[in-house]
């Protein structure tokens, strides 16, 4: 049933105009200007929305780091219908998965779990700008999983999400940014609690003239908290891909942990990447590691790939396919999993994309 | 470790006034406070330039006043007050070719840096400059036969065979609307160098400037302009230090690198000015193909700092190599890095640097890797390692790179922590002290960068680093 | 003898800067089990490389043959779909790329073992069960993260899934605990059995040659190859060692000079 409200999409209401959105996805610590690193701008919708009653979210919420920043929250709440509030009982194991909507709270109370999916729609008129505002509270000892999907379905998609974790939360997210057009997304994750864990997978694909833009910010306040965060993705064609991410280790963190890796695959010289990993330090007892490798398919795997019988561009397009085999793994539900495939069908064909499902014997399971 | 350099670090603990010293500016020449076009043409007439010289300092002033600090990051200047700065102090003397004839308190201060001695061991040549002149410069005769140019850039634009010279590259890699402290460092600059090396000459041994701030309240603005031509190879060194004062110094250099094809220069600087300067110095060089650039630089002074030696890789198979130390302490916010824009094909670089925070200082590795759209496999690493030694420190590390084209790779690492306990406990089980033991691990950290300077200078930093970290442990 | 699969003609090949295979010849029958024997650094591994087509190697005289054609020109990839199959030492780490993905689509380069994704999928779990493989680490990346005794484990059944006509082993055995060691002449056998494929067997240790039935065995040393002989030969090696041929190696060597 959740699934029919799956995307936060602007529905057909009448567009009162636009409005630029200024300093979009900015990192806790900037750097130089020209380098046109710090941030993204962006040009939105506005539905006027004047006298029109609706609910928000808990003031409580309020307080959620989100991840692209507070104007984009603040556009996001006043273009989203109802809020949706969520709440995930102490000690339940809801194994539903959560669709999140234009804005979303969820409060996963003390040692339960949930998982939290955002989709995007492809199927269906491309959108101007969709957008997903989620925020969820993770109390004591709970499990939350963050699957989010980006596959497509608008020219232009913003995601902010914002995740606070008390004592001995583990949250996982694992973020798919495969969609056409512009996409700007924003995760913040504050590791409030002692011993909060967060593990944090992104995979992106950028071709043609796709704009990708990334935020990623992790506050480690708890002491012994650990955060892994990986990201890697393909670019080919005129893509320009921006990732920020920043761990900040702060005062009081001791005993804390934070790793962050990136590995970047340039498949054209039309490419740009620009890649910000920063580490901020507050304090002496945490380890903080950063890692980046951009480049090329290395001779190595190439040499390797083609001595199993792939030619260079074969080699190059396996990781593109790569892709989607982890998204569609990792799609929890048949909605998820039929996005997927659909900009699967769209980048690689339909063949390699019925291929990819029959491999994975999804189809059995969907069919019956 | 040789004799002598066991002695020298042995004086170096006791003498903890080795660089806190200041003479008395009574006679000099200073010039009033603020800015103003008045001030400017006041140093120009002063210096007999030419004209092209004097409207390049108006038009950047012009352009300091328009310009803004960035306000998204970086350590705060706010303790800065231009009103308050003068530009411009001269000592009443005469450049000098021998120490005999520089005035004793201005000896007594380059004597006591080791600056005569070392030019008399190790050095090819020496410029001193104290406050905003030059007071000596001197160079061995065989390096002068071979066509090695080394002067002022005051003196270089009297001389008609180098007035063009200094005409076609002075300001053209570090233009002065770069930023807002580069515009102001044109306007006012005075003193510095000028090198020349002719192609295919190799200076055996290296140059050195040493640059010292004794007025209060004042700034320096040198500017360093290198011309290093095809095949040629050079070892130039800088010094700077400055004493203690209440009162904001600044100091804004420039330095313009021109490492032509198939030439190597290596630029080491060791940097200790007092804590109360405010250190904006811009730094850039421009490679060409074939040829070699090499920075080693450490810095332990200053209150702030902002500094990022650029390297621009233009020419194919040209190369960079970064060696950097900062240690920050007490009152210390040092925004320190590197920047390098690879754009020919197959061009290298390589930067490793370390930092150490203690005392409440902040550190701030900043750099930013480019690879453009041409730069067919050109290579890039980074490697960024940062030492907290206590929980009241700060250390940010704060990347950037851009990479434009498939076949290049660039490859990051950066870790952050602390000197592990069991590396203090196994040092103490074999008999150091708790604070031997500390000091002999952030030695081995930062060995890396001291073993590229030479010894004299090697032996000044690791005395520094004890200098640091004495009283580091409660 | 024109119905050899693999003939190398009087081979000379090298890096840029250093040659390392002097005029080597060696032929292979369809179905045969040779073994390359010799000390390390005689240049075995260099062989196995230039027959696969390693651009890192030039050739510079001589000419490498496969199945009737001359495949020498011939890129790396294009000798894989031919029929040769290069086990790595070192299996490289490709990071991106899980384990299934990869295995899919090599397969499906080849007309000969296209199949359905289902059956395939069924094919590679049947081939994991006999290497005693998991079924999670389909979905880890490609060599990334394994022992070496699992990446060896996972050259393995790249081999019984391609079927090769030639498969070159580049010591396969080497750094294996018993049990790896087992499960891999468990897989070399199969593919024996299955494929009835080539095989040249790069190594310099004979344990992995006890379960095998050697038809020749070829002595490498300095990048000469300084015997051939039967499978007895082995015997003899591991009885006095590679200082035999090593003299005459020398003596070869002074000949040239």
């Amino acid at each position: 049933m959740a699934e029919s409200t799956l995307d936060a999409r602007q529905d057909a209401r009448p567009t009162a105009g636009h409005v630029t959105l200024e300093r979009v996805n900015t990192p806790p610590a900037q750097t130089w200007n020209y380098l046109r690193a710090n941030d993204i701008t962006l040009t939105v919708p506005v539905h006027s929305r004047k006298g029109d009653v609706f609910f928000a979210l808990p003031r409580l919420f309020e307080g959620v780091e989100c991840g692209m920043g507070p104007t984009v929250t603040a556009w996001a709440e006043s273009q989203a219908k109802d809020a949706h509030y969520v709440e995930v009982k102490a000690g339940e194991k809801r194994k539903e998965p959560i669709a999140a909507q234009e804005d979303t709270g969820v409060m996963v109370r003390a040692g339960a779990e949930a998982t939290i999916v955002i989709c995007t729609q492809p199927d269906g008129p491309v959108q101007d700008t969709t957008a997903a505002l989620v925020r969820v509270i993770a109390e004591r000892g709970a499990r939350v999983h963050l699957l989010e999907f980006v596959c497509g379905g608008s020219d232009q998609r913003l995601d902010s999400v914002g995740i606070v974790a008390d004592e001995d939360a583990r949250i996982d997210v694992r973020q798919f940014f495969l969609g056409a057009g512009t996409t700007a997304a924003g995760l913040a994750v504050a590791l409030d609690g002692n011993r909060a864990r967060l593990d944090l997978t992104c995979r992106y694909l950028g071709r043609e003239q796709d704009i990708l833009d990334i935020n990623h910010v992790v506050r480690q306040r708890g002491r012994n908290t650990h955060c892994d965060v990986r990201e890697s993705g393909v670019l080919d064609g005129h893509a320009k891909k921006s990732l920020r991410a920043t761990i900040d280790l702060v005062h009081g963190s001791s005993g804390s942990e934070g790793a962050e890796l990136e590995n970047v695959l340039i498949l054209s010289d039309d490419v740009t990447n620009k890649t910000m990993p920063v580490i901020l330090c507050d304090e002496d007892d945490v380890a903080g590691n950063h890692g980046a490798s951009i480049g090329s398919v290395g001779p190595e795997q190439i040499q390797y790939l083609r001595d199993r019988g792939l030619s260079m561009q074969e080699a190059e397009g396996l990781y593109v396919r790569a892709l989607f085999d982890e998204a569609l793994i990792c799609a929890p539900t048949p909605q998820t999993r039929a996005a997927v495939l659909a900009r699967a069908t769209d980048v690689l064909g339909s063949e390699v994309a019925n291929d990819l499902v029959d491999g994975l014997g999804l189809r059995d399971a969907e069919e019956v | 470790m040789s004799e002598r350099t066991e002695k020298r670090t042995q004086v170096a603990d006791v003498d903890r006034s080795l660089y806190d010293f200041t003479y008395s500016e009574e006679g000099y020449e200073r010039y009033e406070d603020g800015l103003t076009p008045d001030i400017v043409r006041a140093i120009s007439e002063k210096k007999d330039e030419p004209q092209w010289m004097l409207e390049m300092r108006l038009a950047a002033l012009d352009t300091y006043h328009a310009k803004e600090m960035a306000p998204n990051w970086g350590p705060s200047i706010a303790g800065l007050d231009m009103d308050h700065i003068s530009t411009y102090v001269s000592p009443r003397t005469k450049q000098a070719k021998s120490w005999e004839d520089v005035p004793d308190d201005i000896k007594n201060t380059f004597e006591r840096l080791g600056i005569p001695e070392a030019e008399r061991e190790s050095l090819a040549g020496v410029g001193a400059q104290y406050d905003s002149e030059i007071v000596y410069h001197n160079m061995r005769e065989e390096v002068a036969k071979d066509g090695v140019v080394y002067t002022t850039i005051e003196d270089a634009l009297h001389d008609p065979q180098w007035e063009p010279v200094v005409h076609e590259y002075f300001g053209t890699l570090i233009p002065p609307a770069d930023h807002k402290f580069a515009a102001l460092h044109y306007a006012v600059w005075s003193g510095g160098s000028f090198v020349y090396v002719p192609a295919g000459v190799t200076v055996e041994y290296p140059l050195q400037s040493y640059f010292r701030l004794n007025a209060e309240g004042a700034g320096q603005f040198e500017h360093t302009l290198i011309i290093v031509e095809e095949g040629a190879d050079l070892h130039f060194i800088e010094g700077c230090s400055a004493p203690k004062y209440y009162e904001a110094n600044l100091h804004a250099g420039a330095v313009e690198l021109f490492v032509k094809d198939g030439a190597r220069l290596r630029y080491s600087t060791i940097e200790n000015w007092s804590k109360n300067m405010y250190n904006l110095n811009t730094k850039r060089a421009r490679v060409g193909a074939d040829a070699k650039m090499e920075w080693v630089s450490g810095s332990f002074g200053s209150h702030v700092s902002y500094l990022y030696p650029t390297t621009i890789l233009q020419g194919a198979r040209s190369s960079c190599e970064f060696s950097g130390i900062t240690f920050a302490g007490a009152t210390q916010d040092l925004d320190t890095g590197c920047k390098v824009i690879l754009n020919g094909p197959h061009t290298t670089a390589s930067m490793d640097t370390k930092s150490i925070s203690k005392d409440g200082g902040c550190n701030t590795f900043r750099s930013s890797v480019v690879i453009g759209r041409r730069a067919e496999g050109a290579r890039a690493t980074v490697s960024c390692q940062s030492l907290m030694l206590d929980d009241i420190s700060r250390s940010d590390t704060i990347p950037a790179m851009d990479v434009r084209n498939a076949t290049a790779s660039v490859g990051h690492e950066a870790t952050i922590g602390r000197i592990s306990d069991d590396t203090v406990l196994y040092l103490m089980s074999r008999g150091c002290t708790e604070a031997e033991a500390r000091t002999m691990v952030v030695g081995g950290f930062a060995n890396p960068v001291s073993k590229e300077l030479p010894l004299e200078y090697a032996v000044e930093m690791n005395n520094l680093i004890k200098l640091e970290m004495e009283g580091a442990i409660g | 003898m024109s119905n050899q699969l693999l003939r190398v003609s009087g081979l000379s090949a090298g890096t840029e800067d250093k040659p390392i295979l002097h005029d080597v010849s060696l032929a292979v029958g369809a179905g045969e089990t040779h073994v390359l024997m010799g000390p390390n650094g005689a240049g075995k591994s260099t062989l196995g490389h230039v027959i696969m087509g390693d651009p890192a190697y030039q050739v510079s005289s001589g000419t490498i043959e496969f199945d009737g054609k001359d495949v020498t020109e011939d890129a790396a990839d294009k000798r894989s779909l031919a029929g040769i199959f290069l086990s790595y030492q070192a299996p490289v780490e490709v990071p991106g790329v899980p384990l299934y993905s990869y295995l899919r689509t090599i397969t499906q380069k080849r007309p000969e073992l296209k199949m359905t994704a289902r059956k395939f999928r069924a094919r590679v779990g049947e081939i994991a069960d006999q290497l005693d493989m998991g079924s999670s680490f389909l979905t880890r990346e490609l060599n990334v993260g394994f022992s070496g005794g699992e990446k060896k484990k996972i050259e393995m059944l790249q081999l019984l899934l391609l079927r090769p006509k030639l498969a070159i082993l580049d010591e396969t055995d080497s750094g294996l605990d018993v049990d790896a060691l087992s499960v891999v002449s468990r897989g070399i056998e199969t593919y024996r059995a299955d494929c009835d494929g080539a095989l040249l067997v790069i190594t310099h240790n004979t344990r992995i040659l006890e379960r095998l039935k050697v038809d020749r065995t070829h002595v490498m040393v300095q990048g000469h190859l300084v015997a051939e002989g039967p499978a007895s030969l082995i015997d003899s090696i591991d009885e006095h060692g590679f200082e035999q041929f090593e003299k005459a190696s020398a003596v070869a060597g002074g000949e040239r000079a």
